[in-house]
């Protein structure tokens, strides 16, 4: 295993009586290099999950597994889980506190104990990498950027610190549809240039789905399925019953599958369905 | 409701520059003449910093213009006695529901608003009966709302306003944060009073298939609007909007890809039902 979960538990507020058991035996696994997705209703457990995976909650039961590492056994060394397991928070952004985008971007290096060239060297490439002008961006006020650039700092800010794994909360609340597009072409780039594993929980699969490899769904604590992307998404109406839906142009191809026609439905983005319905309107012709 | 046809605002000419940027070439808002009728369900969509919310809080009296003005029901924004009695009128429900969820039970918090108008206790408690009964909360009373889930925490906020009877909501984003189902709940709760009540509502959205459902879509680019008009025109000006870094509806964007591929497909498609019905009558015959 390369990172992942064995039984997991967590219990919020244990032996009062507002106890919530957030998760409840969780087992699971992303490969090293993964474009993973963590998907399930509100309230399923999932911001609960992924705090786990790089030590800001301890497990009540079970362990989180990163390579060498395990969490939950006793002397675990915290610090070095979370210089290898990056979490982006949800709307990251509203966490600001630094006067300058550059010393936004070089906390967390230098909070690890970083000497001050080696730091300025992970906040250009840091900041290259989201693709922004690092000598236009670096000693600008956080607030004076746009939104869109607020959420490629706040990517920054953590990819300063090298992660191995990459773990997004919700990455595009907020965002326009081409801000929306922008970070998830980035997090593609990142993941098949450089081998960062990533890990993303949305509840917006329209711009994702196609980037998946593998998908992960909470319900209620449990993991209720976990496989390849195409195995899951097929599964459209266990996934409609549990909340949640497919992108919109896979929606298309369920329809037209419904209305009789020989349409594959393992399609998540344009082009794939431009193509599909084009394939389809020749084999109809024949 | 709907045969009183009056204009509920009513921005003429407004302008506005956020203090400190006197010396930025454009202002956050300039030169927008926009009407909202009773009743109506206008949708904003723009880039991230176009200057959507700045408009909704100059709707709301919670800022001044710096040039032009603001009606609501007739009456100026910046008339300071009557700034209550027009955040009453349109009531505002912010991106995030933990900014505007104030007490400790649901409750409470549906009335604060009413407690403040110093209404009597009878009147008080009758209206959280009524629209906790339409927003489906009745059960959740007694909760504390921060223990609530993201669908449930939205339908609070927007019952806290509903309370005070508005003739109009404001909301920005209020689907960002939510999956796919308390998206439906949310939105379909505001839809049903809007139907039913006449509520007006204008909408601020990022998703193409939300704009697509307003009675009109209005866009914002740098303070300025653009263009306006019913979704089925809006929402299938693709050129512009991807000049914009917007997108139409996934059915809107995939009929346009397939029409330059020669399928003969209307204009004027929205959503998936129309897209289908379309090629199934046409070139997907069976």
């Amino acid at each position: 295993m390369y990172i992942g979960t064995e039984n997991l538990s967590h219990i919020y507020m244990p032996g009062t009586p507002y106890a919530t058991k957030a998760l409840d035996e969780v087992s699971f696994s992303v490969g090293e290099g993964d474009f993973a997705l963590l998907i399930g209703p509100s309230g399923s457990g999932k911001s609960t999950l992924i705090q786990h995976l790089n030590g800001l909650l301890k497990p009540t039961g079970g362990r989180v597994v990163f390579e060498d590492l395990e969490l939950g056994a006793e002397n675990v060394d915290l610090l070095s889980l979370r210089k290898r397991v990056g979490l982006v928070f949800q709307m990251a952004e509203e966490h600001f506190f630094s006067e300058t985008v550059y010393d936004e971007v070089a906390f967390a290096p230098r909070n690890l104990g970083l000497e001050e060239d080696l730091v300025e060297q992970n906040v250009r490439s840091a900041l290259e990498n989201v693709g922004l002008d690092w000598q236009e961006v670096c000693h600008r006020h956080p607030f004076q950027l746009s939104s869109g650039q607020k959420r490629l700092v706040a990517l920054a800010a953590v990819l300063s610190i090298k992660p191995e794994v990459l773990i997004l909360d919700e990455p595009t609340a907020g965002l326009d549809p081409g801000g929306r597009l922008h970070l998830f072409d980035l997090l593609r780039m990142l993941n098949q240039q450089t081998g960062l594993t990533v890990l993303v929980c949305t509840h917006h699969m329209d711009e994702v789905a196609a980037l998946a490899d593998k998908v992960l769904v909470l319900n209620r604590g449990k993991v209720v399925m976990a496989g390849p992307a195409p195995d899951i998404f097929a599964r459209r109406q266990e996934l409609n019953d549990l909340g949640l839906s497919l992108p919109e142009i896979t929606e298309v191809m369920h329809c037209l599958a419904k209305k009789g026609l020989p349409a594959r439905t393992d399609i998540y983005t344009l082009e794939q369905a431009r193509a599909e319905i084009n394939s389809l309107k020749r084999r109809l012709k024949k | 409701m709907k045969s009183r046809p009056e204009i509920l605002i009513e921005a003429r000419e407004l302008a506005y520059r956020y203090p400190g940027e006197e010396n930025i070439s454009s202002p956050a808002v300039y030169g927008v003449n926009l009407s909202v009728k009773r009743g109506e369900y206008v949708s904003l969509i723009g880039p991230n910093g176009s200057g959507k919310t700045t408009l909704l809080k100059l709707f709301n009296a919670l800022l001044a213009p710096t040039e032009g003005e603001v009606l609501v029901e007739g009456i100026s924004t910046t008339e300071e006695e009557k700034q209550v009695e027009i955040r009453r009128s349109c009531g505002m429900i912010f991106q995030n529901p933990d900014n505007q969820l104030v007490a400790t039970t649901v409750e409470e918090d549906i009335a604060f608003g009413l407690e403040n108008l110093e209404l009597p206790s009878s009147e008080i408690r009758k209206r959280v009966e009524k629209v906790s009964s339409a927003l489906g909360l009745k059960h959740l009373l007694k909760h504390p709302p921060h223990m609530l889930s993201g669908g449930e925490k939205g339908r609070v906020a927007i019952a806290g306003i509903l309370a005070m009877q508005p003739s109009c909501i404001l909301m920005d984003e209020p689907t960002a944060m939510l999956d796919s189902k308390s998206r439906q709940d949310v939105l379909g709760a505001v839809r049903h009073l809007n139907r039913e009540q006449g509520l007006a509502v204008v909408h601020v959205t990022h998703f193409p298939e939300e704009a697509a459902r307003a009675d009109r879509v209005v866009i914002i680019d740098q303070g300025r609007l653009i263009e306006q008009g019913p979704p089925s025109v809006i929402m299938n000006k693709l050129q512009l909007l991807h000049q914009l870094g917007l997108q139409g509806t996934a059915p809107s964007e995939l009929a346009a890809l397939l029409r330059k591929d020669g399928f003969s497909i209307p204009e004027e498609i929205l959503n998936c039902q129309e897209l289908v019905q379309s090629l199934c009558t046409s070139e997907l015959k069976i």
